[in-house]
């Protein structure tokens, strides 16, 4: 008798474990959602909304974060010279929410795509120490000038080893640095790239300074970008627009990083920017609103916005801007209210 | 004896069960090896108003989540529907809003939650035809015209028929043989061709296959309990009834996604084509003299469900129906030959004879001739 009880006990919870799990998902169909179209058209659906373009989302690494974010490192001074000493943990074990809906397994310089903005002075001391917490074999190469056993390539840093890079900051500029160890294309497209900025003596004039790494992940391993983005996150800026102040000066650090395409450029618009290449020179070489960019070559923009408002900024190989490498500055006179 | 039965007959089916909680449940780690991929199917694209629609499949081994949407390689906002999660073997429609120029290629693309993209080429964008009722009238009037009436015209032939000797009645069903030979084999080759098309998970040449044996043993169970005078007459044009459910099928999905024009030559050749058909249900019934009644019902069964196909390829096209409806034709009509051949040879006829083994020939050779004007 026990037993039957028992067994019908057990038929009736299953029963209503049944009647629950069919019954759960339909709650959430009732809802309607809407979403506007390029043409500007609203459109209603009982469905899911999938659109990365119009729709505020966040992901994991906040690029807002990121754009005015510099590591100046830990300072202390040696022998009357400023040392700044940095630490880079490298990993190819994440995975990463890179554009809404699409989990992805990058590898990181301190867990971010890109890595961290290093920011020195011409003629300090960096000490990098890096560690390589992943399952493959990594470095780091920095462009710019320094001994040959600095340089990133023949001193591969195995998985758990580390290594120090250690080289006067120099010269003055925009420089990239990335990973080095073969496959190249794979190791550098995953994620393993990030900027160093190196200010000459005296720092350069004030401004609203921030950092643009334009890059792209192939999502697919066909050999071509599924996503482009400034910073990673495809359109974000666009829904999550830049605030910048009318009539001061912005400062753009820029760098290519973009793999399998031979170029990306960087268009603004309603306004040109003075554009000194790798930020090597006083003098900006052109004043335009266009500049066209192979792998790694970057430099420094500098604007000013007459007019408040709204603009847009994208590559101008639009595939890239309507695969997500497009965003918006938000131009507010000083005191205005917010959205002026 | 009877409990000790009873447990042998549990007994495996109990360690099976145990086997299967083992395999499926939690803890069976050595078991999980190999990485399973997500895998979707884009089954149909339908161009409507400033709207281009996704009709997207599970077809992989793993729950997906749909990501986002893109045409021409280009990410475009859209909407999924009922969500953008998906069981296997569960569909959702992905609406993307877009300018779409008619007769121009696209290739409409979905990314998946792993960053994996899916793709299918449309070559040329056409207006979805909107269901309505005097479409669904246009698409009966179509389905008559290359069923229904062809059918019934060839079954005028049957006073000829039964006026013929036992010679030329045995070359008569001998052309039918060869003619729904054709018919099996063209069947086949078009469901398989279909079949090629269907995700992996389908297991589409086996999709096919399943189909047609299960038609023929359904066929054939249901023929050898069937009696009087329409009993020869019904199992054969059930079986040319599944065959022009298929070509319904196909015209109706043809016009309802905008990539056929429905003309005058393609009425024409299959009504050519479909006029042998009554001819072969004619010669299968000759001998049992059916009422009127009875003839119209047969030709109803053979040629009626050429207007079911354009209204289900018309409205509600999914290719892996349309595998399994053309499979089951095959098989059908298959057993109808088989029968056919046994008629023949319990009069005494055989393939030996020259107006068999020519009339064999004929209807091969004719529906192939004829086939050629569709």
């Amino acid at each position: 008798m026990a037993s039957r009880r028992l067994l019908m006990a057990a038929a009736m919870l299953a029963s209503a474990a049944a009647a629950a799990l069919l019954s759960a998902p339909s709650d959430a169909q009732t809802e309607r959602r809407t979403f506007v179209t390029h043409s500007g058209a609203v459109i209603e659906t009982h469905g899911d909304v999938l659109d990365p373009m119009y729709t505020p989302s966040t992901v994991e690494f906040d690029p807002d974060e990121f754009l005015r974010n510099f590591e100046y490192g830990r300072v202390s001074e040696e022998d009357g010279r400023t040392v700044r000493d940095y630490t880079i943990v490298a990993r190819d074990d994440l995975v990463q929410e890179v554009s809404p809906g699409v989990f992805f397994n990058v590898w990181t310089f301190n867990g971010t795509v890109p890595g961290p903005t290093l920011r020195a002075t011409e003629g300090d001391l960096l000490r990098i120490l890096f560690i390589n917490n992943g399952s493959k074999t990594h470095t780091i190469h920095f462009h710019g000038v320094h001994p040959a056993e600095m340089d990133g390539v023949f001193e591969p840093v195995g998985p758990g080893g580390r290594f120090t890079y250690e080289f006067e900051a120099g010269p003055a500029g925009v420089h990239p640095y990335h990973c080095h160890v073969m496959p190249l294309e794979e190791h550098i497209v995953r994620g393993l790239y990030g900027m160093l900025i190196v200010d000459p003596p005296g720092g350069r004039a004030p401004a609203d300074e921030m950092v643009m790494v334009l890059n792209g992940l192939d999502t697919d391993f066909d050999g071509e970008n599924n996503l482009y983005a400034a910073n990673t996150v495809p359109f974000y800026y666009q829904h999550h627009p830049i605030r910048i102040e009318a009539g001061k000066t912005v400062r753009v650090y820029v760098a290519n990083m973009v793999e399998f395409d031979p170029v990306n450029n960087f268009h603004l618009h309603g306004n040109l920017y003075r554009y000194y290449p790798t930020g090597t020179d006083a003098v900006p070489a052109f004043y335009t609103d266009m500049v066209t960019m192979s792998q790694t070559e970057r430099g420094i923009m500098e604007f000013e916005y007459e007019h408040p408002g709204r603009y847009l900024f994208h590559a101008h190989k639009v595939e890239f801007s309507e695969k997500g490498w497009s965003g918006i500055f938000l131009v507010e006179r000083q005191g205005a209210p917010d959205g002026a | 004896m009877e409990p000790r039965r009873a447990a042998a007959a549990a007994a495996p089916a109990v360690l099976l069960c145990l086997l299967l909680a083992y395999v499926l449940g939690p803890g069976a780690g050595p078991l999980g090896m190999g990485v399973p991929l997500p895998e979707i199917t884009v089954e149909r694209v339908d161009f409507e108003g400033s709207e281009i629609r996704a009709t997207v499949r599970n077809t992989g081994p793993i729950p997906v989540e749909i990501a986002h949407a893109d045409v021409n390689d280009r990410i475009q906002p859209a909407a999924v529907e009922p969500d953008r999660h998906l069981e296997r073997f569960e569909a959702a429609t992905v609406r993307i809003p877009f300018e779409w120029n008619e007769a121009e290629p696209y290739v409409v693309g979905i990314t998946v939650g792993d960053g994996t993209r899916f793709e299918v080429a449309v070559a040329a964008a056409a207006p979805a035809t909107p269901p309505s009722w005097g479409l669904a009238g246009s698409f009966a009037a179509i389905g008559a015209l290359v069923g229904v009436v062809p059918v019934a015209i060839g079954m005028l032939w049957l006073p000829l028929v039964r006026s013929a000797g036992a010679g030329w009645r045995h070359a008569m069903l001998a052309f039918t043989a060869g003619l729904l030979l054709f018919l099996a084999i063209d069947s086949g080759a078009e469901a398989l061709d279909i079949a090629g098309s269907l995700a992996g998970a389908f297991d589409g040449p086996m999709l096919v296959a399943t189909s047609a044996v299960l038609a023929f043993l359904a066929l054939h169970y249901s023929a050898s309990r069937l009696a009087g005078a329409a009993a020869a007459g019904i199992s054969i044009s059930v079986g040319i009834g599944l065959h022009n459910f298929g070509e319904g099928l196909a015209i109706g999905a043809a016009i309802g996604i905008g990539s056929l024009a429905f003309g005058s030559s393609l009425a024409a050749g299959f009504a050519l084509h479909n006029v042998t058909e009554g001819l072969a249900i004619a010669a299968a019934v000759a001998r049992r003299r059916p009422a009127i009644p009875a003839l119209a019902a047969l030709v109803l069964i053979a040629g009626g469900p050429a207007i079911l196909g354009t209204w289900t390829g018309g409205f509600a096209y999914w290719p892996a129906a349309s595998a399994v409806f053309l499979g089951a034709g095959a098989g059908a009509i298959l057993q109808v030959v088989i029968s056919v051949a046994g008629w023949i040879r319990s009069e005494g006829g055989s393939l030996g004879r020259p107006g068999v083994a020519g009339g064999a020939a004929a209807g091969m050779l004719v529906m192939y001739v004829t086939s050629l004007l569709v």
